[in-house]
């Protein structure tokens, strides 16, 4: 019955359909495109999840981190690599007149640290050197050509990437630790911890082998914080979007509310006749609501369609694994985006509905 | 023993800031098998007593019995039940519902309690009011004596007491008008119903056991 007086204005039915429909895409595409957001952050993070950066504190008599601190830092780190680098800042220029100021940095197990997208790295450089991708194309530089640092010549090695999680441009030039010679400290040791071992413990660990209560020899950084900082953000980014959908949820609840309260006015005559003939309240009542659920759920099944066609697209864009898409963590909001219409599309229904059966079959039958 | 008896009943109700009483100390009752008629000038209450003997209104004093049992003081839900089961109604308008078909509409009054299986009825009573061929027609592709019937065969769906009709001869032409009145005349007998109707149209006090007017509220003897 719910059915049939659904089709019997189609438009009208078409049209609080399609508030519905809306609705539902705006929630779950909202949803799915945070969740691409955070699967992304997260695997930005990942790669550096495993990082922590030792330099020297304000109370460090040195420079930097000296040998022997090197030293402890290995045996407090146990099995993780330990990497100290020296760093600095210089221009280089290039036969077609070129030029570019850019980070050099200076260490050895090199392949530990980078991946290179064309040529290779070793664990130790000697006279090669790797090049970040955009500094190589602005200089006209490729593998096999030489760089000079200091009045030395080294050999391009490997090109790396210029690209850094979270937009950044990275703009680095890697030699071996020969090349800062003269300098006796290091700018920064990077610890790489093992699989079993936990960046965080590590860290205080080195924090305090090193620091006292006043005195801070080292700084110690990794990027816990500042994952912390992301998943927060992201997480208050998501509801405030999420807010925003449903506002649009509620707009198309309202439709549904007028779209029944208008048919069940003009239904009045009939549903005086379906009382007189000995229909109960909860009978009508039942009837009303069950057009109204139509309603949601046909909205929301094409919405979740719309939504899912739409997600994929998102995630095709910022991660590049379209089918990403539908992994539960994304794949929810679909769910919820449909819950929430056939709720909001019920709960809309209920006054009507209420309305109609209530009506004395006296007084509709005059109609 | 009666079908349907009003006793003393009175119906008032407040329009704007004046009380009027549509139905004064009215007395009424119809048993199996006799078609009463009710005649009366407009205002007179008629419909206001259609209402009460339909059991779709409550009087404001007085007492109603169906089938001997006492039925003035049900609350709404009680008094749909009955209606249900013992009161089958026929209006002016036909009020078929457009989107369903012949058939359907007489299965109407039982669709909610689908355990109840009255198809086969349903296509009984439409043979009988002579509509075999019209099973599966809408309402739009009915004439009006058609729907009528269609009408007609709702209101005996579930075996009522009571047939009540509103101006059921209202809409249609003098001769399709006395078709439905024979109609009626053969259920009365054949169902062993009480039918009351009202009217203005004098064919019906023709077919009528008993004519029943009434003006201003009472009934003239």
């Amino acid at each position: 019955m719910a059915w049939r007086n659904l089709g019997r204005n189609r438009v009208r039915t078409a049209l609080a359909t399609l508030g519905i429909l809306i609705g539902v895409v705006a929630i779950a595409s909202l949803g799915m495109a945070t969740a691409a957001l955070q699967q992304q952050a997260t695997a930005d993070l990942q790669g550096l999840s495993n990082e922590l950066t030792v330099s020297a504190g304000p109370d460090n008599s040195h420079e930097g981190i000296t040998a022997n601190q090197v030293d402890d830092i290995e045996t407090v780190a146990g099995g993780a690599t330990v990497i100290p680098e020296k760093t600095n800042f210089t221009t280089l220029s290039a036969r077609n007149g070129a030029e570019t100021r850019l980070r050099v940095t200076a260490l050895t197990k090199a392949d530990a640290m980078y991946n290179v997208t064309r040529g290779q790295v070793s664990n130790r450089l000697r006279s090669g050197a790797l090049l970040t991708d955009s500094e190589a194309t602005r200089l006209g530089l490729e593998i096999g050509d030489p760089v000079s640092y200091n009045d030395k010549l080294y050999r391009i090695q490997g090109i790396l990437s210029s690209s850094q999680g979270f937009g950044g441009v990275r703009r680095e030039l890697v030699l071996p630790m020969s090349a800062m010679a003269e300098q006796d400290h290091y700018d920064s040791v990077t610890v790489l911890t093992t699989s079993e071992q936990s960046v965080n413990s590590l860290t205080t660990d080195i924090e305090s082998w090193f620091n006292g209560q006043d005195e801070q020899i080292v700084n110690v950084r990794n990027f816990a914080a500042v994952q912390q900082n992301v998943d927060s953000f992201l997480g208050t980014l998501q509801l405030g979007l999420l807010g925003i959908g449903s506002i649009s949820l509620v707009v198309a609840s309202v439709a549904i509310l007028n779209v029944m309260l208008m048919s069940t006015v003009e239904r009045r005559g009939e549903i005086g006749v379906l009382r007189a003939v000995g229909i109960r309240r909860g009978e009508v009542l039942r009837m009303i609501l069950t057009e109204a659920a139509f309603l949601g759920v046909i909205g929301g099944i094409l919405g979740v369609v719309v939504s899912a066609a739409i997600g994929i697209v998102i995630f095709e864009i910022l991660i590049g694994s379209p089918l990403d898409a539908l992994h539960w963590h994304s794949a929810r909001y679909l769910l919820y985006g449909m819950g929430f219409a056939v709720l909001a599309s019920v709960l809309s229904g209920l006054y009507p509905a209420w309305k109609a059966a209530n009506e004395r079959p006296v007084e509709a039958l005059r109609e | 023993m009666s079908v349907i008896e009003l006793v003393d009943v009175v119906k008032q109700y407040e329009s704007g800031e004046e009380l009027i009483t549509a139905l004064d100390e009215v007395t009424f009752q119809a048993t199996h098998g006799e078609m009463v008629t009710i005649i009366g000038p407009s205002g007179s209450g008629k419909s206001t007593l259609l209402n009460m003997i339909g059991l779709l209104d409550t009087p404001t004093e007085g007492s109603i019995q169906l089938n001997g049992r006492d039925v003035t003081d049900c609350s709404p839900d009680e008094l749909t039940e009955e209606r249900r089961s013992e009161i089958g109604f026929v209006f002016q308008d036909y009020h078929l519902l457009p989107m369903l078909t012949a058939t359907e509409n007489v299965e109407l009054p039982t669709m909610w309690e689908p355990q109840l299986d009255k198809h086969d009825r349903a296509v009984d009573l439409l043979t009988r009011v002579g509509l075999s061929d019209r099973l599966s027609h809408q309402p739009t592709q009915l004439s009006g004596g058609q729907r009528q019937r269609v009408a007609i065969a709702r209101a005996l769906i579930n075996e009522p007491d009571v047939l009540l009709a509103d101006e059921p001869t209202g809409n249609l032409d003098q001769d399709t008008g006395a078709t439905i009145l024979d109609e009626l005349t053969r259920l009365k007998e054949t169902e062993d119903i009480a039918i009351v109707a009202v009217t203005h149209d004098e064919q019906l006090v023709e077919y009528a056991d008993r004519v029943v007017e009434l003006v201003d509220g009472t009934i003239n003897s």
